[in-house]
């Protein structure tokens, strides 16, 4: 494989048509007068019948000419092949440990056990003066060693790599490796994986040398699975299952799904070739605890022939309430189910960002808010600077005008409220996500807001100067925005995460322990810091059960992709090198061939010069 | 017109000529006869009296000339030749075609000279002379004439002959030989390039009746030219043009060919009985006839 670093040389090898022109438009022939040509004809008929090798010597000087300008032309371009160096090359070992890596091929073993092989032999070939670098790629990419010239130190780290559940993403993996080879002269990578992943999915770089392993597999898998609680009926829920068939015949596969020890249904699927079958069962009770639906095949990959959710009970609200005291509003609080209310002095040094991410509303009364960060609030008689509305003085005893058409105002009813004195707001700068509860003749009165990681609703009047605590419209009023602000039916979804990805566990107190039992076995204890804790070792499909203080919940981690499911390789070479040579190739680079050419061009002119001054020194 | 070629008029052989003409006469007196007389397989010879000398029997010869008293002794056949009693006619042929205008000097101001010295030597040993010059076809001819006197108007033809024109053998000799009423000596001087058709015009003499005596001259830039690198070579009589890059091996090829061209002319000769001599001009013109001459007395 040969490229060049600057195509835009090879206009250089316009000389060639030049040096034709030029040997074209050579001065003509000198004239002589002969008193017969009739012998040089004979002579030159009898040197043309000679051997094509004459023919051709006797414009050796041109073809040297061409041949000289040719290869300083094709040198100038920077060409450059791929060939197996004993020069220190920087290389990169990028092994794919998606979960169809997992796939069977051959008999006892997987794709994995066969790249690993691949990867043995080319840390075996690592040149002397050579570095590697290990790294896989799933769902993220992971750099398992640094740049290393030493061969034991690869071979550990590969010994400790396995294939996960994770779907792949190779372009992240290959975009790193390529970011890490930068400025590294001869930089090489290999990418060993089975290709099941879309043909878009990986970039264009020579750098890059694909070696795929693993032959056609067959594979049915579960690709959707989910809970959800059915409208308006807290004790109904509904369990959601895709199977799909990956293979070119139909298949009846047997399929279940169970909730802790509850057996939800049984039955068998019938696919057709490449077809896929959904179903939506309705089943009543409560649903809390690890759900795991199979099914039971037997096809190349295991993994994908479960999947795993997990329903936790509700989480409480917490709300944090920063006050100088409000009767009306505590107690408005404390009557909500579910809510775990904390009552605060507003300081100006709090951090307000790390309080939004533990509590799930925050409450400023009266207090002077500060500029607010991305999180749920609700502002009572105060504005918080930066907003889309600023305050612009007060307004005394306010008409209202009645409730806006949103949501929240639903069944308030402000036909008694009386506000002695409430604060003039001005809208500064109109955003999409406002909206106006209610307002009198002279200023908003309530507002709803919703931009950008923001959720906020503005309450704009002392409570204690208006009867509005003392009319059933408030405790709805202040329901139905803390529900607006947090809805209370998130945390009865299902709790999954790919495999791969990292699950955030709140956690109300800093130094917090968290203890995550992991579907191996292993478990980890984890201690809160600010804001929630971010759980990331979830290569593993399966329920990971943790708990904080007495408190037990679940989240589960499953695969259910289709892409990494349909496990044959769909890469398809764009100019990359493919190859699957034998396992002791060794590492391959770029190696320059300017020198070579500049060489080759030095040398035929020479002989071009001998050949000219040996044509003189005959005439 | 080639190069070196001279106008028609321009030759004039002077005085220095002349004088070469009278020493070479002394020189050539005693053996130029023998030339004439001895060597040539003739039909005439023998007819004399006189005897003149005994050579080994060629098939062909006449047996009455055989000496049967040497065969009794020796078991050899040789024929007794007798001096002809016949006058004897020169005719000088000089090729004027272009190709001849080349050489330093050129091949045809050496042929005129030859030719010159040829008919005073004849003229002094009292016999006929004619001159006929030739290109494409049968030039002019100066009559076979028995006179001393006759070697001024000789020297005028052959100082005013015109040198142009393609070469043209066959045409040219066949012509002589038709019109040539005496059969004699025919000494025929040319450089025998250009066309091919050499020998058809040899042999169309030897038919005639005609012992024939072949000069070929070549310049000394054709028998080793000075040439090399890309030329555009340009035909001297045909006008034609070839463009030739000339190197070392191309000129090796060419003298190959031009030793096989000599070499043929002169195997032909030796086969035909054909007197052949090859000069140079860069040879001096009485040397070539003294080499020519005692050829022919070592001979007798």
């Amino acid at each position: 494989m040969i490229q060049f670093a600057y195509p835009l040389a090879l206009l250089a090898l316009l000389a060639v048509p030049v040096i034709l022109a030029l040997y074209l438009l050579q001065p003509r022939r000198r004239r002589v007068v002969l008193s017969t040509t009739s012998l040089w004809r004979a002579a030159l008929r009898e040197s043309e019948r000679a051997v094509g090798l004459r023919r051709l010597l006797r414009n050796l000087s041109l073809l040297l000419l061409l041949a000289s300008a040719l290869a300083l032309g094709l040198g100038a371009a920077g060409p450059e092949r791929l060939a197996s160096t004993s020069e220190g090359a920087d290389t990169v070992l990028l092994i794919d440990v998606s979960a169809s890596m997992k796939t069977r091929s051959g008999i006892g073993t997987t794709r994995f056990d066969q790249a690993l092989v691949e990867a043995a032999g080319i840390v075996d070939g690592l040149p002397r003066g050579g570095r590697m670098l290990v790294m896989t790629s799933g769902r993220k990419p992971v750099l398992r060693t640094g740049f290393e010239s030493n061969p034991d130190a690869l071979r550990r780290a590969l010994a400790q790599l396995r294939p996960g559940d994770e779907a792949g993403r190779p372009r992240e993996a290959l975009a790193l490796a390529l970011a890490l080879l930068q400025n590294r002269e001869h930089g090489r990578i290999y990418f060993l994986t089975d290709g099941a992943f879309d043909g878009d999915a990986h970039p264009d770089s020579p750098q890059i040398e694909y070696r795929i392993v693993g032959n056609r597999a067959r594979n049915v898998a579960i690709t959707r699975f989910d809970f959800r609680q059915e409208l308006a009926r807290d004790d109904h829920f509904q369990v959601l299952l895709t199977v799909r068939n990956f293979t070119d015949a139909p298949v009846a596969v047997p399929a279940s799904v169970t909730l802790g020890d509850r057996v939800l249904f049984r039955r068998s699927l019938e696919l057709a070739a490449l077809g896929e079958q959904t179903l939506v069962v309705p089943f009543p009770g409560r649903a809390i605890g690890p759900a795991v639906a199979r099914i039971d095949v037997d096809d190349d990959l295991a993994a994908d022939n479960q999947a795993f959710a997990a329903v936790n009970p509700p989480d409480s609200l917490r709300v944090l309430l920063f006050t100088r005291g409000n009767f009306y509003l505590e107690s408005a609080l404390e009557a909500l189910p579910g809510l775990e209310l904390v009552k605060r002095d507003w300081s100006p040094g709090e951090d307000v960002a790390r309080l939004a991410l533990l509590h799930d509303v925050v409450v400023f009364d009266g207090v002077a808010a500060p500029k607010l960060p991305r999180g749920r609030f609700l502002l009572v008689n105060t504005v918080a600077p930066g907003l889309p509305f600023s305050d612009a003085g007060r307004v005394e005893r306010p008409g209202i005008l009645g409730p806006g058409q949103s949501a929240l105002m639903r069944d308030v009813d402000l036909t008694a409220v009386r506000i002695g004195e409430a604060r003039r707001v001005v809208v500064d700068r109109p955003v999409p996500g406002l909206q106006r509860l209610f307002r009198s003749r002279e200023t908003d009165l309530a507002l709803a807001l919703l931009d950008d990681g923001l959720k906020l609703v503005y309450l704009g009047f002392d409570l204690a100067r208006s009867n509005f605590p003392l009319q059933a419209a408030f405790p709805l009023f202040v329901s139905q925005s803390l529900e607006w602000l947090r809805p209370r039916g998130e945390d009865r979804l299902s709790a999954h995460i790919a495999a791969g990805s990292t699950h955030a566990i709140h956690v109300l107190a800093a130094g917090t322990p968290v203890v995550v039992h992991m579907p191996s076995g292993n478990s980890e204890t984890l201690v809160a810091k600010d804001g929630p804790l971010q759980f990331d070792r979830t290569a593993d499909a399966g329920i990971y059960r943790y708990t904080v203080g007495d408190a037990e919940r679940y989240f589960a981690v499953t695969l259910t992709d289709a892409r990494e499911s349909d496990v044959n390789s769909r890469w398809r070479s764009r100019g990359q090198h493919v190859t699957a040579p034998p396992a002791s190739d060794g590492v391959k680079a770029f190696v320059p061939l300017w020198p070579l050419l500049l060489a080759l061009a030095l040398a035929l002119l020479t002989v071009e010069w001998c050949v000219w001054t040996g044509s003189r020194s005959g005439a | 017109m080639a190069p070196n070629a001279p106008a028609a008029g321009e030759f004039v052989f002077d005085d220095e000529f002349l004088r070469k003409l009278e020493r070479l006469e002394l020189l050539a007196r005693k053996i130029f006869r023998g030339l004439l007389r001895g060597e040539h397989t003739t039909p005439r010879r023998g007819r004399g009296l006189e005897f003149s000398d005994f050579r080994h029997y060629r098939p062909g010869d006449d047996f009455r000339h055989i000496d049967w008293n040497i065969y009794s002794r020796l078991d050899q056949l040789f024929l007794k030749l007798h001096a002809s009693e016949d006058d004897v006619t020169l005719h000088l042929i000089v090729d004027a075609s272009a190709s001849m205008g080349f050489g330093e000097p050129s091949k045809f101001d050496q042929a005129r000279r030859l030719a010159a010295a040829l008919a005073y030597i004849a003229l002094h040993n009292l016999d006929r002379v004619g001159i006929s010059a030739f290109a494409e076809s049968l030039g002019p001819s100066l009559p076979p004439i028995k006179a001393r006197n006759h070697m001024a108007r000789l020297l005028a033809f052959l100082g005013e002959l015109p040198c142009a024109g393609a070469t043209g053998f066959g045409t040219a000799l066949r012509a002589f030989a038709m019109r040539a009423r005496n059969p004699g000596l025919v000494i025929l001087v040319s450089d025998l390039l250009g066309a091919g058709d050499a020998y058809e015009g040899i042999e169309a003499l030897r038919h005639g009746g005609h012992d024939v005596v072949v000069i070929q001259l070549l310049a000394e830039s054709e028998i080793d030219p000075p040439l090399a690198g890309a030329l555009r070579m340009v035909d001297g009589e045909t006008g034609d043009e070839l463009d030739v890059t000339v190197d070392r091996e191309l000129r090796g090829l060419y003298q190959h060919r031009l030793d096989r061209h000599l070499q043929e002319i002169e195997n032909f000769c030796r086969r035909r009985g054909v007197e052949y001599l090859r000069a140079s001009t860069a040879i001096d013109f009485e040397d070539v006839l003294l080499k020519y001459l005692r050829r022919g007395a070592h001979l007798q």
